[in-house]
């Protein structure tokens, strides 16, 4: 069944004087539960395509459904509430708010859902330790490694059990070990959760894990391929 | 909310050297503003309490004679009236005048004068006329003579002892004159007052302004035990003494001063103007560069699911902070030294403690502690702050998470 469908997608910049055309008629269908790398090379249109299908912008053509919703139907208050309440976001560089702790970064958007004090306390207790940083809830995100900040964006984004998780360069800033732990983490939240997680990314390690491949090239879908493993 | 408040308030001291320069400027703008004003308003009501101390908080006249201010709208004393008058809870005293103009003479010099017939003990009491004397002696009870002031003396070349001739208009249409011997010469801080005004007891100006029937005055100066209870009396002393009479406020009487400490409250209010545009220019800065440097924290604030209007609210607490510690900072520091300067106000030395006691005013500088001091520098502070936080308000309401991720 699919979580997100994307008919004939167009998206083009005008911010220099030479128009970018970024995405020019894609047509994606992202399955609930998928573990998916979008990938190709730099300029393709990886990040707006992931960008689209988080709701953080919109096509210029072409419409964006999310579990049936037309995110262009949606005004743009309406669309921060349906992030809100559906969508996980994993950045390239962690991009944790640096005032809270770890604690607090990862209750944040579940406080943003109005959540009860319990529950927050433990869900939180669960994603420290499903993340592995348990010790460290009452650190700041200035104290922590890459991995170890990447693996609270992944805590935050899993908090309010969104069906679907975008990550942009997710393991971009980080090294082997910490990329491969944070690979492992995912791919065990995908197993445990069913959390469907969508990935844009030019790194093979990633690639090596995804179980589906989509390649953009000049805007354009030029390849989709699912991988058995 | 509890988040957002949370947010705001670290947010501002993530970087601490630059929140506490801005609530430095804050600190010091308050501070400044409230000695200032504090001071200000102190001299204004110490130059007002002085000035009713003469006048009364309100004068009782026949109607129509503040308008006109003559003779011909004086009236007869009036036993049953004052004694109802003095018991009019909150009065404390009521003194007695005849005021006139007249023409004096000494040898070849004639000169138009006001003539205040007053009651010598009680007049006394109230404003330590005695006090100001410098040559001669102050009227006794029931004296037929004069006290003039020291330029008119100069002036008619008359000296103690000399007899003065008045001649002036009396009550309906009669005239009045008089031959009145110069007890003594005052010296008051007012050169127009010394110039143009002499005093006799109120029985000596009666018999002068009308020697058939005396008994006569221009007016009754109340003085009450709260100012503050002022309109409340007025209205018991108007429905005692009836249509015949009106009332005056000492805000009427003094309306000249009024106007004087006015056009000195405005030039203290630019000069506070000045003084605050810097420190909400600071605040400004401060908060411009705070949300320039966090925009992609608040990017990454609106991607996850936080509703701008929030984001707003954060940029606005920060800004209401830092005004907010600057303010309290103040306060500890400004109260307890104004409250000790109010107690104790500071004593005035030489020329200037000389000019005080003139003006029958202890000689020292008063600090008021009105609340309205406090409440109203509070509120500018808030109100600049607020105004100060609308760019960067706007900034973040029309922030474009995009862009602010490529930048």
């Amino acid at each position: 069944m699919s979580i997100i469908k994307a008919e004939g997608i167009f998206k083009t910049y005008n911010e220099t004087s030479v128009p970018v055309h970024a995405l020019n008629g894609v047509d994606l269908e992202i399955n609930n539960g998928e573990f998916m790398a979008i990938v190709g090379p730099s300029g393709c249109g990886k990040t707006t395509l992931l960008n689209i299908t988080g709701g953080l912008d919109l096509p210029d053509k072409g419409k964006i459904f999310i579990d049936g919703t037309n995110l262009g139907g949606l005004s743009s208050k309406e669309l921060i509430d349906f992030r809100l309440h559906n969508i996980g976001f994993v950045f390239q560089a962690s991009n944790l708010i640096p005032v809270l702790t770890v604690k607090e970064n990862i209750e944040f958007i579940m406080m943003l859902q109005n959540r009860p004090k319990a529950e927050r306390d433990g869900k939180v207790e669960e994603l420290l330790n499903a993340v592995g940083i348990i010790g460290k809830a009452d650190y700041k995100p200035g104290q922590l490694s890459g991995g170890q900040q990447q693996r609270v964006a992944v805590a935050r984004a899993l908090a309010t059990n969104p069906r679907y998780i975008i990550a942009d360069e997710p393991t971009a800033n980080l090294d082997s070990a910490s990329t491969r732990e944070l690979l492992d983490l995912m791919a065990e939240m995908n197993e445990k959760y069913g959390t469907t997680f969508v990935f844009a990314t030019h790194d093979q390690r990633v690639m090596d894990r995804a179980k589906r491949i989509v390649t953009l090239e000049d805007g354009k879908i030029t390849g989709d391929k699912t991988i058995s493993k | 909310m509890n988040t957002i408040f949370k947010i705001a308030w670290r947010n501002i001291w993530r970087s601490k050297k630059r929140t506490l320069l801005t609530v430095s400027a804050v600190f010091l703008a308050f501070v400044l503003a409230l000695f200032m004003r504090s001071m200000q308003f102190g001299s204004y009501d110490l130059m007002i309490r002085a000035s009713v101390n003469g006048t009364g908080d309100l004068q009782l006249h026949k109607s129509g004679y503040w308008e006109n201010k003559g003779i011909n709208e004086s009236f007869y004393y009036n036993g049953t009236l004052t004694d109802s008058l003095r018991r009019i809870k909150g009065v404390k005293t009521i003194i007695p005048n005849l005021q006139t103009y007249a023409l004096i003479s000494y040898g070849k010099q004639t000169k138009g004068v006001l003539i205040k017939g007053i009651d010598v003990q009680a007049e006394n009491r109230q404003i330590n006329l005695s006090g100001k004397i410098v040559r001669g002696q102050y009227l006794s009870s029931g004296d037929n003579g004069t006290i003039i002031g020291d330029r008119l003396a100069k002036f008619l070349k008359a000296d103690i002892g000399d007899s003065l001739v008045i001649m002036g208009q009396g009550y309906q249409g009669a005239s009045a004159y008089a031959l009145v011997p110069v007890r003594g010469i005052f010296h008051m801080p007012s050169p127009e007052m010394n110039n143009s005004l002499m005093y006799m007891s109120l029985v000596t100006t009666q018999n002068m302004v009308n020697p058939y029937a005396p008994g006569l005055l221009t007016g009754l100066s109340i003085f009450l035990n709260k100012s503050s209870d002022l309109n409340e009396i007025r209205s018991k002393i108007e429905k005692a003494a009836g249509d015949e009479y009106e009332t005056v406020t000492w805000r009427t009487i003094l309306s000249d001063m009024l106007q004087t400490i006015k056009a000195d409250n405005i030039s203290g209010q630019i000069m506070l103007m000045i003084l605050y545009i810097i420190a909400a220019f600071g605040i400004f800065s401060t908060e411009l560069m705070m949300v320039m440097e966090k925009r992609k924290q608040y990017a990454v604030m609106v991607a996850v699911g936080l509703q701008k209007k929030k984001l707003v609210l954060v940029s606005v607490l920060e800004t209401l902070m830092v005004s907010i510690v600057g303010i309290a900072a103040g306060l500890l520091l400004a109260v307890p030294v104004l409250e000790y300067l109010n107690i104790s106000p500071i004593p005035l030395k030489g020329a200037m403690a000389e000019m005080y006691l003139q003006f029958n005013i202890a000689p020292a500088l008063p600090f008021s502690m009105e609340p309205h001091i406090f409440i109203s520098q509070i509120s500018i502070i808030l109100c600049l702050s607020l105004l100060s936080s609308l760019y960067p308000a706007y900034y973040l309401y029309k922030l474009n998470i995009l862009k602010t991720f490529r930048s």
